[in-house]
């Protein structure tokens, strides 16, 4: 006993030495902390002086050298700043020098993680549907853009797009973040650039050797798969797998089978529920006749990325509910093949009973990620106006074309990619975005509006797909994409437990043993949905959906 | 009294070489798991990371009613149960056959080198690991193939689209990966018996068989019984990576397994306080297991941690 009480007051003994040797470390930092902030706001204060004018970007004014860390939220960005051509010549240009950060995995735990310990890194992009976003606005630990704008750079107001910055402005006044990718409807009707992504592509040699045969109604797609069977069970000796959705139930079998239905996002000003759309469902149940005919597999249902990759690049799929952007590497792999013909095109998939063309998908005002200025930031007036600079056609083509003369020339008053750069750009990407870093290799501030005009014509293969989507692109349904709720709040875990559990029903629907059956499982589910709290969740979409028409209107 | 404490003291100063070495694994200890033993208080709050800590309302049990009134957390508690009893039963005693089977082996030369095969897979990734077994179960996987050469089955089978399978997978994927590495305690503490013992035995007529059992499994019993113990405490817990890598929507409803289920209902959504109340119960429930299986196990066999 008493043995034992020795050693225990041993134990805690050592453990006070330590929490006070922690506390001891912690209070160095918060001193160290606290003389670093006077010296950042006495640099501020003699360029404030020099009163910055809207009419002039403001980097001219200072382009000492300095870092600014930038996180990218995209585990599987492998770019680095300071090696390629592009990346030098605005470090020389501007004196900023990029410190690029990935997460290791998610993003979203990533940067919670990080706000937690009250470090973040400079500039933060981060993708727009994610919840740490939210959080970094709501829990002040980034700056409102508008005010340090005014404050340093008015700049930023010529250049950032009224649009954008009311799409993204909160309800205190102030804009917090500014988007890449982003598409509003007017410039889609105008340019006929879309962003539109979604395509049912099916493998052209096949699809052509088989007559063509019809995939929109439920009996040529039946048909089809059957003839598929009977004629080309195997590809290279591996069987063929006659069909794949991507991104699996949630998207693939969802969201983007109900937009190539043209099933309607709203009926009479409110908010539908696709998922009960009659076609929708018949279209289900044609999935589940050809599962028990044999003729699909639900490989699509289980495969891991891995061994999806592996198929697409052995051209073994048939046909594919699948972002032509997705195939921009594929594609002209298989067409180089030996067999030049094994490439997908994008064609009619399933239709709707009236046989209407898809609803796809545009690009929205959301754009892809949003890039902020963290309060940990020590230069917060250098942060602004580089992001000014990214934002200003100047900006932009210094990141998406290079350098002038080295990889790109004027040619009649246009700025051109050399031709040089044109066939890397075809033959060899990885070099491409290595060592000049032109190009799609700093996107984290692409405006399409701007760059899309300097893009080089694409390759015949991929430029069929991206075509086909345009055409098939609901401009005006942008405002519908992502109604749902998300994070920790009530309403967000009712639709979490709704949409997992709708991962697990959809594929008892697909190989439920008859239509008996699959409506049996069906009513369960929509019974279950209305348990998990389902009416919240649409009045949580409609009033998304209002609230984003108000904006709109604007 | 006095005395004997400074005693003590000597001694510890006396051996501060080896109390140093034990200092970094106790700071290790108190930073990992005692610290953050505080933080179990925001199971009972409405915790936001965008908030100070301890300043989230408190909301009593309400996490607790949650996860309680779910049917998805005991269907999850079922699978953990399932897939831990199946590894528990069928997976813990494979480790210690391997040892002593290695243990016979007379070629030094040969044992070393089939015990270094067996522990590699342990230095997998199961990220890596789960890919080459979802390959190998896959339609033209190697497991279909040699089903079919053998007669067993006449057409392929997406094994891991079957949830009725999914138990004896993470079983039979986990002992593979992990046979080799849990074997070395046990092949250690054969190491340590007494030659001697052995010796005697041979002289008294024993035969192998009767030396393994005699001298061999008593001498290692201490070792299985604590290691048994501690399995029968972590009955709760599984293989995050290998489930996460292996489950899909076809098999969820036999491969959700609580960490999971935290995973999907608390940590994709940023519910820390659901999570931290869910492992709260957990902890709690492996605690009493631990304290359970100490005290059977020490009235059995006389063997405990404590």
């Amino acid at each position: 006993m008493k043995h034992n009480l020795i050693k225990l007051s041993m134990v805690i003994v050592l453990a006070m030495i330590l929490t006070l040797g922690l506390a001891a470390c912690t209070k160095t930092e918060n001193n160290e902390n606290k003389p670093s902030s006077p010296p950042a706001e006495s640099t501020q204060q003699p360029q404030t002086e020099t009163t910055p004018n809207p009419e002039q970007p403001a980097w001219q004014l200072d382009t000492s050298p300095v870092e600014l860390s930038w996180f990218v939220g995209a585990s599987w960005y492998g770019h680095s700043w300071g090696e390629s051509l592009t990346s030098k010549y605005v470090t020389e240009k501007t004196g900023v020098n990029v410190k690029l950060e990935v997460p290791s995995g998610e993003a979203n735990e990533h940067i919670t993680l990080m706000m937690t310990s009250g470090k973040l890194p400079d500039l933060i992009s981060m993708g727009s549907w994610e919840n740490a976003v939210k959080k970094l606005w709501e829990g002040d630990h980034v700056y409102a853009l508008n005010e340090l704008a005014e404050q340093y750079d008015p700049y930023f107001f010529k250049v950032a797009g009224d649009g954008t910055l009311k799409w993204y402005r909160q309800e205190n006044g102030n804009t917090y973040g500014v988007p890449n990718d982003s598409y509003s409807p007017n410039l889609m009707h105008e340019t006929g650039m879309t962003a539109a992504n979604q395509t049912f592509l099916v493998r052209k040699d096949l699809y052509e050797e088989m007559g063509k045969p019809d995939l929109s109604t439920p009996e040529g797609f039946l048909n089809a798969l059957q003839l598929l069977k009977d004629k080309y069970p195997e590809y290279k000796g591996q069987p063929i797998s006659p069909f794949f959705a991507q991104g699996n139930v949630p998207y693939g079998m969802s969201e983007y089978l109900q937009n190539l239905l043209a099933v309607p996002h709203e009926k009479d000003g409110k908010v539908y529920d696709r998922i009960t759309n009659p076609d929708y469902l018949a279209w289900l149940k044609t999935f589940r006749t050809a599962y028990e005919r044999g003729l699909i597999n639900v490989d699509f249902l289980v495969d891991s990325d891995t061994q999806v990759e592996e198929k697409t690049n052995n051209a073994r799929y048939f046909m594919m509910i699948r972002e032509w952007t997705g195939m921009t590497a594929v594609n002209p792999m298989l067409a180089a093949s030996g067999n030049p013909d094994s490439y997908y095109i994008a064609v009619d998939g399933p239709q709707n009973s009236n046989g209407d063309s898809a609803k796809l998908f545009p690009g929205n005002m959301d754009g892809w990620m949003v890039t902020m200025i963290s309060k940990s930031t020590k230069n917060p007036e250098r942060a602004i106006r580089f992001l000014t600079y990214l934002a200003s056609e100047e900006g932009q083509r210094d990141l998406f074309l290079g350098k002038e003369g080295e990889t790109w020339e004027t040619v009649s008053g246009k700025p051109q990619l050399k031709a040089d750069m044109a066939k890397l750009l075809e033959t060899d990407i990885e070099k491409l975005e290595k060592e000049y870093g032109i190009m799609d290799t700093y996107w984290m501030m692409r405006n399409p509006v701007i760059i899309n005009q300097w893009r080089p014509e694409k390759a015949p293969v991929i430029k069929q797909m991206e075509d086909f989507a345009n055409g098939q692109a609901d401009i005006d349904s942008g405002i519908y994409k992502g109604l749902d709720p998300l994070g920790d709040s009530e309403v967000a875990v009712s639709w979490a437990r709704i949409s997992q559990n709708w991962e697990e029903v959809l594929p008892e629907l697909i190989t439920a043993k008859d239509e008996a059956a699959f409506d049996k499982i069906f009513d369960n589910f929509l019974a279950r949905r209305v348990n998990y709290g389902f009416d919240k969740v649409m009045e949580y979409r409609q009033a998304e959906l209002d609230v984003r028409k108000a904006k709109m209107a604007e | 009294m006095f005395q004997y404490r400074t005693g003590q003291i000597k001694t510890f100063f006396r051996q501060w070489q080896l109390q140093s070495m034990v200092i970094p694994g106790i700071i290790w200890m108190f930073i990992f798991c005692y610290i953050p033993m505080f933080w179990l208080i925001i199971a009972f709050m409405d915790f936001s990371i965008a908030k100070p800590m301890l300043q989230s309302p408190f909301v009593g049990l309400k996490h607790f009613q949650d996860f309680i009134t779910d049917d998805r957390f005991w269907r999850s508690i079922r699978n953990t149960l399932g897939m831990s009893s199946i590894k528990l039963l069928l997976g813990f005693p494979i480790p210690i056959f391997f040892a002593l089977m290695l243990n016979e082996i007379r070629t030094i030369r040969f044992k070393r080198t089939v015990q270094t095969i067996s522990y590699l897979p342990h230095f997998i990734a199961w990220t890596i690991f789960g890919g080459i077994m979802l390959n190998w179960l896959g339609e033209g996987g190697v497991i279909n193939q040699l089903m079919m050469a053998l007669g067993l089955q006449d057409r392929e089978i997406l094994f891991n689209s079957d949830a009725k399978y999914f138990w004896w997978i993470t079983y039979f994927s986990d002992t593979l990966k992990e046979t080799g590495w849990s074997a070395i305690i046990y092949i250690a503490a054969i190491a340590g018996i007494d030659p001697g013992l052995y010796e005697a035995a041979e002289l008294d007529g024993a035969n192998r068989w009767q030396r393994m059992w005699h001298i061999t499994i008593q001498s290692i019993r201490p070792t299985i019984a604590i290691l048994f113990i501690l399995a029968v405490s972590g009955i709760l817990g599984s293989n995050f990576e290998q489930i996460f890598m292996l489950k899909n929507n076809m098999n969820m409803k036999m491969a959700e397994s609580l960490d999971l289920y935290i995973y999907n209902m608390g940590l994709v959504s940023g519910r820390h306080s659901f999570s931290t109340a869910v492992l709260f119960v957990r902890s709690i429930v492996a605690l009493g297991l631990l304290f359970l299986a100490n005290y059977t196990s020490k009235k059995l066999t006389g063997d405990s941690i404590f």
